[in-house]
Order: structure tokens, then C-alpha cells, then sequence
């Protein structure tokens, strides 16, 4: 049975897990939607109470009930790469392509359903609260009132995309960014707003679930700062996860249906996991070249087991 | 009216130089001009910063 990953070509973290696929003698099919139709095609047939369908790879075709997974890493939009491009056009290869996938008994890292819920991070701070994650006071809101409030409640505060994208019309970058309580609210009225009480943390966590398996990184932080991806100032060591996230991961990752998961975590001056965030397609090269612990392997592992 | 956050916002760093590598689709990985895999190279992994958490790029956001 055959592994599908869909990815764009320039995805070298993709090819991590790939080459490990290889070596182990793993049939793979790696194609990115954008090339719906071109190179990428597809067909299915749904009569006499049965489905069949099959994918077209370039050189390679594969059958859809001979999927054994499915991996969602960094797919292109299906249609956006076709000669005649339109909206239109990407929504329908869009449903088709997803919709075949979604009917064959094939394992997916993640499903395209919980992931699109999974994205959502003001629903991801609810499912940390009932998994019983500790997660710091935040706002979102488009009343500059409640954010002045909220401000003189927590007096120190940062400031960070509720959706978790960057501006891209001209691209700019968002880093979380730490606001005083006296600033001026009146923008929160031109869009909703996340106001965060800033954690004064000793480290990062980046917590990477496969599965079942957990890699835990440590990063030490700076005590100024406070968006680590925008500094290079230490190396991500492994970590041991306490018990208590250990079973707060679990039932978030049941709750969310995800088989991966990315948790970004502060850890405070007492040595408490604030969590910030789960990213259901979070990235892993960074963790993996730094700390050698095997996340492409268990990734390669999970994608290579045969369906229930 | 300017969004409140965007007040916070910076411009992208767009990478200085093409990456060092080519999809082989044969293969299904990427290659170095050698034509070993481009992760073979942690030099190029770390240059490429294709595999950092970064917001830089397109297609490497976290998700």
C-alpha cells in the first residue's frame, strides 16, 4: 500500500520523511495540489453501490484503495498552478480531489476537516482550557474599551495575530510583541484584536506529538524576550515533559481528532508550560536538527502503518 | 482606520539567494547539484531555513 504526501516541491522537510520512506521500501506518491489539473489527475467512478477512483503523479498512478495514509504538509491551493487559472476553478479541484481522499479508509496526518478546526486559535485556547492546559489571560475583541480595560487588569501585555498569518499585501511579519497598558486602542476597533498577558518565561517549548509519541525542546530564552522565532540567540535542547501536559496533550489532541500536533508552550520563572498555541501542521526540521531526536522517523513510522 | 496590531508589524526578509537545490520528481526529493538528496546536507538545511518555525516564507509557515 501505497503513502501519499502532498506537499509543494521545495518542501525539504518533506523530504525528510521521504527519504526515510525510501530506505525502508515504503511506495510513496508526493504531489502537490496546485498541479490539479496538469500534472496531477485524477478520476473516480461511483456506480453499483462502489467507489473507485485512482491519482495520476506525473509518471505515477495509484489507486485510491491502495492508500495507506495520507500526509498534509504544505499543499499548494488545487488548481492554482492550471493554465486557465480561476477561483472557480480551484474550488472545483479542490472538491474533487479532497473529497475522493476523504472516501478512501486511508489514515490522514492530519484530516483536512480537523485541521481547518484546528487552525482556529481562539478555538484552540477553549480546547486547551478543557484539556486543563494553564493558558494566560487573553482578549480578543474589536472594543477598544475592553482592550483598555483588559490592559489595566494585566497592566503588561504582548500583541499577536489572531489568525497566526503575516500580512502578506506588502509581505510583512507579526512577531508577538509586548505592549504597555497606556498604548493607544483605538486601531482594536479595525480589526479583531489578541491581547495576551505577557508571560515573563525562562524558556520556549516546543512540544511535537506523533501519534502517540512526544519530543519536547527546550530553548532558553532571553529574559527580554518574547517572540523566539525572530531571534537566534540558543539552540533547542530535548526535554522531558511533565506529567501533568502529558495527559492535557492527550486529551487535546483526542478532542481535536489530530495525529499531529506542534504545542508551543512558555515556561515561566517557577517552571510552569504556559500554553500558547498548537500548530496542527507545525514545523519540525528546526527541532529535529538541533536536538537529533527522531521526529522524521516516527513521522515515517505513523505514515507507514497499514489501515485498521 | 490602521488595525491595532499591524502598528506592531515589520517588512518580510525575503531570502537573498535561490536555494541550492532542485526538485527531482523521479526521485521525489530534492537534490543537491551533486544529485545527493538536499538533506543529506545540514548545511544547507540550516542555510535554507526552510525548515526553521520562522514566518518568513510562503510555503513554511507554521500551521
Amino acid at each position: 500500500m501505497t503513502v501519499l504526501v502532498l506537499t509543494c516541491e521545495e518542501d525539504l522537510t518533506a523530504d525528510m520523511v521521504v527519504t526515510i520512506l525510501h530506505d525502508r521500501g515504503v511506495p510513496l506518491v508526493r504531489l502537490d495540489p496546485a498541479d490539479l489539473p496538469g500534472r496531477v489527475a485524477l478520476s473516480a467512478d461511483y456506480a453499483h453501490h462502489a467507489f473507485h477512483g485512482y491519482l495520476k503523479a506525473d509518471e505515477r498512478m495509484v489507486s485510491l484503495r491502495s492508500l495507506r495514509s495520507i500526509w498534509v504538509r504544505r499543499p499548494g491551493t488545487p488548481g492554482t498552478r492550471a493554465e486557465e487559472q480561476s477561483a472557480w476553478l480551484a474550488t472545483e479541484a479542490e472538491h474533487a480531489l479532497y473529497g475522493m481522499l476523504t472516501c478512501t479508509p486511508a489514515r490522514w496526518m492530519n484530516h483536512p476537516v480537523a485541521a481547518a478546526q484546528a487552525r482556529y486559535k481562539p478555538w484552540q485556547l477553549h480546547l486547551a482550557q478543557q484539556s486543563g492546559f494553564t493558558i494566560p489571560p487573553t482578549l480578543i475583541t474589536t472594543f477598544p474599551s475592553d482592550a483598555r480595560q483588559f490592559a489595566t487588569t494585566h497592566r503588561d501585555l504582548v500583541v499577536k495575530s489572531v489568525s497566526g498569518k503575516h500580512p502578506s499585501e506588502p509581505p510583512m511579519v507579526l512577531p508577538t510583541t509586548r505592549i504597555g497598558p497606556d498604548v493607544d486602542f483605538t486601531g482594536v476597533a479595525a480589526s479583531p484584536t489578541l491581547l495576551q498577558r505577557h508571560i515573563h518565561k525562562q524558556a520556549d517549548i516546543r512540544l511535537t506529538c506523533v501519534g502517540g509519541r512526544l519530543f519536547a525542546a527546550r530553548k532558553q530564552a532571553d529574559p527580554d524576550e518574547v517572540d523566539s522565532r525572530f531571534t537566534q540567540n540558543a539552540a533547542w535542547k530535548p526535554t522531558e515533559v511533565p506529567d501533568t501536559v502529558r495527559r492535557s496533550v492527550a486529551a487535546y489532541l483526542r478532542l481535536a481528532q489530530l495525529s499531529y500536533g506542534a504545542f508551543d508552550f512558555a515556561e515561566d520563572r517557577e517552571g510552569s508550560w504556559w500554553f500558547l498555541e498548537c500548530n496542527q501542521g507545525g514545523q519540525f526540521g528546526f527541532v529535529q536538527l538541533d536536538t537529533d531526536q527522531p521526529i522524521a522517523q516516527a513521522i515515517a513510522t505513523w505514515l507507514a502503518e497499514e489501515p485498521a | 482606520m490602521r488595525p491595532f496590531a499591524l502598528s506592531y508589524a515589520r517588512p518580510a526578509v525575503t531570502p537573498s539567494s535561490a536555494a541550492p537545490y532542485t526538485y527531482d520528481a523521479a526521485r521525489q526529493l530534492n537534490v543537491l547539484p551533486d544529485g545527493r538528496p538536499a538533506t543529506s546536507s545540514r548545511a544547507v538545511l540550516l542555510a535554507t531555513g526552510t525548515t526553521a518555525s520562522t514566518a518568513g516564507s510562503k510555503t513554511h509557515f507554521d500551521d
